[in-house]
């Protein structure tokens, strides 16, 4: 009990520290999360019409997502990166690849070959093609990617203040430097409120998008 | 493009698509279509069928350049495929494939008018179309328009698919095995309905299938194919009568053995001078006749010449031995089936397997004379006949193989 005191304390006395923290992890969240859609769904979409392209693209964001995210973070600096936001933001960039390509081009790949052929046959451009029918029906399965890349950046982002990007992990740092627990709660708790807010949303975002004949 | 010293193909304005000399090869292997030649006059149905891999599907998804043609060329409405953008002529073309692929993330009424919205017609226009066209086969346009195709059986949804190939008015249809997936009562109905819809809007079909009923029913024209190359080329009728070869005989098998069958009239098998006697013979005399001719049964006359029925040499015999000394026409048994001289073979045919207790049907005149007599050895002489000519083996003449089974039995 004297535990979630000193923590609801803490709160209510540095509500400027724990709130710049968390919009430092917000950042350090949505710049490579956005980052990694603006270049993943693109390039997978490209790799859908160049087969070949689609080996190279998933085997870099697969290993990049299996590289234990302590070993990438500390790759940024031995890389010459240094340490602070830049390196942190690009190594989140690179873990957050790979659901996203991965859904991308099963989304894609995964559209009925019939209505492909259907369309193709009606006359559809290959632009028409990719706007008119496989978005739409590839969308919420990227959003599924996009919400999985998401979910594992909010709890990669934590980590980040270990090579001085800031964010909530600094605050749990500093308190187990501190041996304080109600600190590292103070970073804790509002880093996991993140996580499930974000969650849901995405889930939520899913649903929207999923076209309507596909509800089922 | 100039189509001066090559001769216009546009030459004959009946003809509205050709192929000249079209061939498919993919990669080293042997072509998948071989010198394919043929002319499609306007508001034919052609039909492509052949055996899985005889490349009916390739030749169809030539024409709208899904595939392209290793050389040869087809020509549209006098102009060579080649010279349209590929976009531009798959718009003026309809396709109905197999797999039905309706976008399943539009609705109906936005799937039926889905190359109009290529086409870039508004959307009020395109409700009206969509709501015309669900109402020419009876789907009522408030109730459909709006729902999904996840939401139609598999037959509404190829429903959709047809229309969707009508909506922009194409000239030319091609379907590939459209009402393949569905089962087959849904398939008749729908290659009914097609046929319906047809006739109120006049259109160039070419039609893949691998299944000859369909091809039978649906035709204009079959094109038989086989290992990428016209076998033959022919109305349905024709190649039912005359196949080319043995391959087209045994292609048809089945269906030319019912063809005949329901062809041939009763008139023509019939045996036209069945063993008679009168009502009024003794029971004993009538024997006598049954041992003479070698026959199980008597047709049964009355005074006036009419049929009166049927008598059986076990009855006849039960009843001498019981001393019965009425006339034969008491006995004459009037439930058996007959059969008109205008009624088909395969009438016969199912009249004879159904009734398993009776091995003759007499055949009466609408005057109820008896014109003749239907045995089973007619039959199975019919039958015969019929595998015989499905093998390709010879011509029928049913008339004349029943001639010879009438003096078999006479004797």
């Amino acid at each position: 009990m004297t535990l979630l005191l000193h923590t609801y304390q803490f709160f209510t006395q540095h509500p400027g520290t724990i709130w710049r923290h968390t919009l430092q992890q917000l950042y350090l969240v949505a710049i490579p999360l956005a980052a990694a859609i603006l270049v993943a769904v693109p390039l997978t979409m490209l790799a859908t019409r160049v087969r070949r392209l689609y080996g190279p693209v998933m085997g870099f964001a697969n290993a990049m997502q299996t590289i234990p995210s302590l070993a990438l973070l500390a790759l940024m600096i031995a890389i010459g990166l240094g340490i602070g936001v830049l390196p942190a933001v690009l190594a989140l960039f690179l873990y957050a690849l790979m659901p996203i390509v991965r859904n991308t081009y099963v989304g894609i790949m995964g559209v009925d070959p019939g209505v492909k052929d259907a369309a193709r046959g009606m006359g559809v451009t290959s632009w028409q093609l990719l706007w008119m029918i496989e978005m739409p029906l590839a969308l919420h399965v990227i959003i599924a990617g996009i919400r999985s890349a998401l979910v594992a950046t909010i709890g990669f982002a934590t980590l980040a203040s270990l090579i001085g990007a800031g964010g909530l992990g600094s605050l749990i740092m500093e308190g187990m430097g501190l041996a304080s627990n109600s600190i590292v709660l103070a970073g804790t708790i509002p880093a996991i409120v993140l996580a499930f807010l974000a969650e849901g949303l995405m889930g939520r975002v899913e649903r929207v998008l999923t076209p309507r004949g596909l509800r089922a | 493009m100039t189509d001066g010293n090559s001769g216009s193909p546009g030459a004959d304005s009946e003809t509205i698509l050709e192929f000249r000399g079209v061939t498919k090869s993919f990669g080293g292997r042997a072509p998948a279509v071989r010198d394919f030649t043929l002319s499609v006059a306007r508001g034919q149905l052609v039909v492509l069928i052949g055996p899985s891999g005889c490349g009916k599907t390739t030749t169809l998804r030539m024409v709208n350049r899904l595939i392209e043609p290793s050389s040869g060329s087809i020509w549209l409405e006098g102009r060579d495929c080649k010279t349209y953008n590929p976009v531009e002529l798959r718009r003026r073309l309809g396709y109905v494939i197999q797999r039905i692929g309706l976008m399943p993330h539009l609705t109906i009424g936005d799937n039926i008018t889905f190359v109009l919205r290529l086409l870039g017609q508004p959307p009020a226009a395109r409700r009206d179309r969509a709501a015309e066209l669900l109402e020419m086969v009876g789907l009522d346009p408030a109730e459909y328009l709006d729902r999904y195709p996840a939401e139609l059986s598999g037959g509404q949804q190829q429903r959709i698919g047809v229309l969707r190939a009508l909506a922009h008015d194409p000239d030319i249809i091609l379907m590939d095995e459209p009402f393949g997936a569905l089962d087959p009562l849904m398939r008749e109905q729908l290659q009914e309905e097609f046929k319906r819809l047809l006739r109120t809007v006049s259109k160039t079909i070419v039609f893949v299938t691998h299944d000859m009923d369909e091809a039978l029913s649906m035709a204009d024209i079959i094109v038989l194919m086989k290992d990428g190359e016209i076998v033959q080329v022919a109305p349905p009728e024709e190649m039912l009568r005359h196949p080319a070869d043995e391959f087209v005989a045994s292609f048809m098998g089945r269906h030319r053995v019912l063809r005949q069958a329901s062809e041939v009239s009763v008139a023509d098998v019939m045996i036209a001078s069945p063993v008679m006697t009168s009502a009024s013979n003794g029971l004993a005399r009538s024997l006598e006749l049954m041992r003479r001719r070698r026959v199980s049964s008597l047709l049964v006359q009355d005074s006036q010449g009419r049929y009166a029925g049927v008598v059986r040499q076990s009855e006849l015999q039960d009843h001498i031995e019981a001393g019965d000394q009425s006339p034969v026409g008491t006995l004459a048994d009037r439930t058996v089936a007959t059969l008109a001289p205008s009624d088909s073979g395969l009438t016969a045919m199912h009249q004879l397997l159904s009734h398993q207790q009776v091995d003759s049907l007499p055949v009466l005149d609408a005057d109820d004379r008896i014109v003749g007599l239907v045995t089973r050895g007619t039959l199975v002489g019919l039958l015969g006949d019929a595998l015989r000519v499905a093998r390709g083996v010879q011509d029928v003449n049913l008339a004349e193989s029943d001639r010879a089974l009438a003096g078999e039995v006479a004797r």
